[in-house]
Parts: structure tokens; C-alpha cells; sequence
């Protein structure tokens, strides 16, 4: 048994087009990606960076150009791969005559479930998801929040080991979103990989463990969040600078943000930390605190959407 | 269970429904003509002149209303199920619908097949009520049984079944319901005047336009030349060649469900 749940090797998609003169398009270049079992990883990338098309790769609604992903250590490419696999897709479009209980039924059933487990497996997710009320009622009548939470329950029916989501929380209040994650909380601990494809940078870090960010569609970061978020800068806060050493620490740190009695000093590194407070004590002004920041998710992702390609 | 989904699909749609009032209406109509005495009328035409011929005329005058019916059926039906048809496959193919249906452990060809399988089940069963309502009430009317009439359902099965592949390559192709139903149509017609080769023969004045002619006539589903197949059947009892015609058309069927099925397996959704 595979010990990662996805394993890509410099997967590629290049979508072409027969009808204009500017052909292909990469959505996805030569991507390798490794996301151990039972772990909750979240992608990033701004819009059109091709996570959606990494997701598709996954679950073959999309062939790949190149390369090739690995479910569980099996051939993303054969039916028998996605058995463990459940999928919310992004603007997902249900079959509105089914009523919630049909359709899950139907979905159920080419995930593979018996008449049997299909008959104990949907009221418990009815349940779940808070939708047993609504089990008879036809899903056009169900709200946005409604429709996620039954795609959700779809997605949990044969009890994947890797939870593929797609934006899960797109369209929903935040009411609807935290239900969403309880229930996603709720199988902490149960082995089951969640792979969360998402532009809600604070869900991402609120809920998953692992991060990747693609730009354009490479890898541009990937690592655990605890560890990218950590240590990002410093901050220095000095008092007794004169404005001749203000002008001089400008050049050379992030950030000086003045209040009325000190002034704090942003810099990104250890070294720039230590020449900063060189600069500071030669200056002959006296340090008053210096603590490491971190940073959020969120500077994280501008700062590599923004710069480079950084490493992976 | 895709078989079953399409049934399910075509009843919410109202397909299903529009499909077997559209035959039921049929029927009505059918009933209400023979009940203003046209066959009481027509008995009453032959059984003017020698007693001795009066009981074959009869039943020949009856089994040729069998064979103009069926053929009827048969161009009614086609098209009626073609226009049924054409939009379930597009709808499967809708974004956040048919990515959800490849997440699932099913291959490719599978999903199409049942979809195509669930499709053809509902225009048999719906071929099946007209056929056998209208033989009923024939059958009823006259006092004549005529089982050779029956062949009209599994012909006109045979020949949606053809179509219909046709239907799932456009659908494939170009996600459109209205292309389907315009290429299936041309296609028939097109078929049909393909099928009138003895004077196109004649007119042609060229050898390779006459060659052309021909190869496009083997190449097509045979619609004119199996109705008239069904024709004689019914209405002589006699021996014609159907093999010729049905083995070309299943050949056209399966080179269009064939290139649908590889399409579908290729395709980006």
C-alpha cells in the first residue's frame, strides 16, 4: 500500500484549441506532488492557476498531456483507482429530479454500494449533513447551502479514504461554511485524506495541515503551514532613533511603522534582524523588544503569487 | 443503474410522458378513424362482385392497410424518438455534471453505453405500446391477425437503434440536442433519396458520379430500404433481402457509436 494518497510526477495539461490561432494553453507544467495519507492538504493558487484542472487530472475528467498521478499508489486513469476516491466538484450541476434521497442513492450505487449498505449509509448522512427533513423533498428546492452539504453527504457515502473538494464552501454563508467544516472536523482522526481546493485562504489555514500554492500552473510552494507560516520576519521595536538613523534603517528593512513613543522595525530575516539592530545600538538607540512574526497564509500567498517561482 | 437513470431522466423531463402521449393521441386517432366506418365502408366496396373472390380481397385489402400503417409506425416513430432522444446526451455531458459521473469507478465507454442502452429502452418500450395497441385494434376491427405487422417493432427498433448512434456522436461531439436532431433528420432523408438508385443511375451522366452515388448508398443507414423490406414482408409473406440492408446500417451504427465512444474516452470535461 502506497503510503502517499496522491503522488503526481511532473504531470502536465495543455489544453488546445482547433479554432484559434493562439492554440495551446498550459494549465498544468510537469507538476510533482506528494500527499501522505490521512493528512488535510489544501491547494491555493489564484484564479486560473490550475488547480481545478490538477483536481480533474485526478478523478480523469480531464486526460493529461504528460505524466502521470498515482491514487493510493494505483493509475489515477483506472476506474478501479477511484474507489476510495469521493469528489465534490466546483459548480457542481445535480440531476434536479432526484429528490436528496435519490440522489445519493444513485451516486451510492456507482461508488459501488449494495442495495443493503446504500439503505443504512444514506439516513445516517442525511443526518449528518442535517438534511433528513429533506430526504423526499426534490433537490431543486434545495438552497445553495443545502446542495453543498447533499454533495458533501455524496462525497462521504462509501466511505472514501480521500476526500477530493473542490471549492466546498464556494457560494455558502458562513453559517452554512462552518457546518461544512464541523463536518469535515468531524473525520479528523478517522484516516481519511482531505484535499481541499480552495481561493478562502482563511479556510485553508483554519482546516488543512499542508499547503501547496501553483502559479500559473507550477508549484510555487508546498510544505506544512506551521512550518511556512513561522518565522517569515522579525519585529524590532527600538526607542531613541534620530532621524538620521531612521533614514538609514529605511534603506535597509521592510518596514519602520512610528508610534508616538517607539518605533517598530519589520525586517524578513535573522540576518537582517541582527544588521538592523547593529545599525540600531550603533546609532545609539536602545532596543526595547524583539520578537519573531509570523506571518498568515495570507501574506504567504501574495508574497509567491506575486514573486518567483520559490521552491517546493 | 445509467439504464435506469435515463428512464428516471426522461420521466422528469417529460419526455417519457410527451413520448407515450404523442402514441397514445396516435392510437386515439387511429380508433376514431376506423370507428367512422372506413372499414365497414371499404368490406363493403370489395363484397361488391363475385362471392368467390370476396374473402380474399378482403384480406388482402387489409393486409395492405397493414403494410401502409407500418410504415407509417415506422417514419412516425423514428422521428418522434429522435426528437425524444437528442437531448440526453448533451445534458449528461453539462460541466459539474458529468465530472461528478467520472469521479465515480465506472469507465468512460460504460457511462455512454448506459446512456445509449437506457435510451433505445425507452423508445422500444414506447414503439412496443404503439405497434401492438394499433394490431389490437386492427386485429379487433377487422377480424384479421395479421403477426407479420408485429415485424414493425423490432424494424423500427433496429432502425432508431442506428439513428440513435448517430444522435450520441453529435451529442458527443458538440454538445447540441438541435444539431442531433437536424444531422439525424438530413441524414434520413438524405438516406432515402440515396436509396432511389435505379433513375439516379439514369440521370447520372458521369461514371465516377454514379459511383459516388452508390458508395454513399452503401455507406448510409438503409431507412427507405428496410421500410420497404418491412413493406413486402407484410404485405406478400414473401422472401426479400432485409440481411443486405440491416448488416450495412448496423455497420453505419457501429462505426458512429464506435467513434462516439472513442471521442467520449478523449474528451476534456
Amino acid at each position: 500500500m502506497s503510503e502517499f494518497a496522491i503522488q503526481t510526477d511532473r504531470l502536465a495539461k495543455t489544453y488546445t484549441s482547433r479554432f484559434r490561432r493562439n492554440r495551446e494553453i498550459r494549465a498544468l507544467s510537469e507538476l510533482t506532488l506528494r500527499v501522505p495519507c490521512g493528512v488535510k492538504f489544501g491547494l491555493l493558487g489564484a484564479n486560473g492557476a490550475g488547480k481545478t484542472t490538477f483536481v480533474k487530472l485526478l478523478v480523469s475528467a480531464v486526460v493529461a498531456t504528460s505524466g502521470s498521478a498515482l491514487l493510493f499508489g494505483r493509475d489515477a486513469r483506472e476506474p478501479e483507482a477511484r474507489l476510495p476516491v469521493g469528489y465534490l466538484p466546483e459548480n457542481h450541476r445535480f440531476p434536479t429530479y432526484f429528490t436528496g434521497h435519490g440522489m445519493l442513492d444513485f451516486y451510492a450505487s456507482l461508488s459501488g454500494l449494495d442495495g443493503a449498505q446504500r439503505k443504512k449509509r444514506i439516513p445516517e448522512l442525511l443526518e449528518r449533513v442535517g438534511l433528513k427533513d429533506w430526504a423526499d423533498v426534490r433537490i431543486k428546492k434545495y438552497s445553495k447551502g443545502m446542495l453543498q452539504r447533499l454533495g458533501l453527504a455524496q462525497a462521504l457515502m462509501h466511505r472514501p479514504r480521500l476526500l477530493l473538494l473542490d471549492e466546498p464552501t464556494d457560494g455558502v454563508d458562513p453559517v452554512g461554511r462552518r457546518e461544512i467544516r464541523d463536518i469535515l472536523n468531524g473525520l479528523t482522526d478517522t484516516g481519511v485524506t482531505v484535499f481541499i481546493n480552495s481561493h478562502l485562504l482563511s479556510e485553508v489555514e483554519s482546516f488543512c495541515e499542508y499547503v501547496a500554492i501553483l502559479k500559473r500552473g507550477q508549484l510555487a510552494l508546498e510544505g506544512k503551514i506551521s512550518s511556512l507560516v513561522a518565522g517569515r520576519g522579525y519585529r524590532i521595536v527600538a526607542s531613541g532613533l534620530s532621524d538620521g538613523l531612521l533614514d538609514d534603517l529605511r534603506a535597509n528593512v521592510e518596514s519602520i511603522v512610528r508610534t508616538s513613543e517607539d518605533v517598530e522595525v519589520r525586517v524578513g530575516s535573522r540576518e537582517e534582524a541582527n544588521a538592523a539592530i547593529d545599525m540600531l545600538r550603533s546609532g545609539g538607540a536602545l532596543i526595547e523588544s524583539l520578537a519573531a512574526s509570523n506571518s498568515s497564509l495570507e501574506d504567504l500567498f501574495i508574497q509567491t503569487t506575486r514573486t518567483g517561482i520559490e521552491a517546493a | 443503474m445509467l439504464i435506469a437513470d435515463t428512464f428516471q431522466e426522461a420521466r422528469a423531463r417529460w419526455l417519457f410522458w410527451g413520448l407515450f402521449a404523442l402514441s397514445t393521441f396516435l392510437i386515439g386517432l387511429f380508433l376514431f378513424v376506423l370507428n367512422i366506418d372506413i372499414v365497414a365502408g371499404a368490406r363493403a366496396t370489395v363484397e361488391i362482385g363475385p362471392t368467390s373472390r370476396t374473402i380474399y380481397d378482403i384480406h388482402k385489402f387489409v393486409t395492405v392497410a397493414y403494410s401502409w400503417v407500418s410504415i407509417a409506425l415506422y417514419v412516425w416513430g423514428t422521428l418522434l424518438a429522435v426528437f425524444a432522444s437528442a437531448g440526453l446526451v448533451p445534458v449528461l455531458l453539462e460541466p459539474g455534471r458529468i465530472a461528478l459521473l467520472l469521479s465515480k469507478p465506472v469507465s468512460r465507454p460504460i457511462l455512454l453505453t448506459g446512456r445509449y442502452l437506457g435510451n433505445l429502452s425507452i423508445i422500444a418500450l414506447n414503439h412496443v405500446y404503439l405497434i401492438v395497441s394499433i394490431w389490437l385494434i386492427l386485429g379487433a376491427r377487422t377480424g384479421i391477425w395479421e403477426s407479420r405487422f408485429l415485424l414493425a417493432i423490432p424494424i423500427s427498433v433496429f432502425m432508431f437503434a442506428v439513428l440513435l448512434c448517430v444522435v450520441v456522436l453529435i451529442g458527443v461531439v458538440f454538445e447540441s440536442a438541435a444539431l442531433s436532431v437536424m444531422v439525424t433528420v438530413a441524414l434520413m432523408l438524405i438516406s432515402s433519396l440515396l436509396a432511389q438508385r435505379d433513375w439516379s443511375i439514369r440521370l447520372l451522366t458521369s461514371e465516377w458520379s454514379r459511383q459516388l452515388w452508390l458508395a454513399l448508398y452503401w455507406v448510409v443507414p438503409k431507412v427507405y430500404d428496410l421500410s420497404g423490406a418491412m413493406r413486402q414482408i407484410i404485405l406478400y409473406d414473401r422472401e426479400v433481402d432485409w440481411i443486405t440492408p440491416v448488416w450495412t446500417s448496423a455497420a453505419f451504427g457501429l462505426a458512429a457509436l464506435g467513434s462516439a465512444l472513442y471521442i467520449f474516452q478523449k474528451r476534456d470535461f
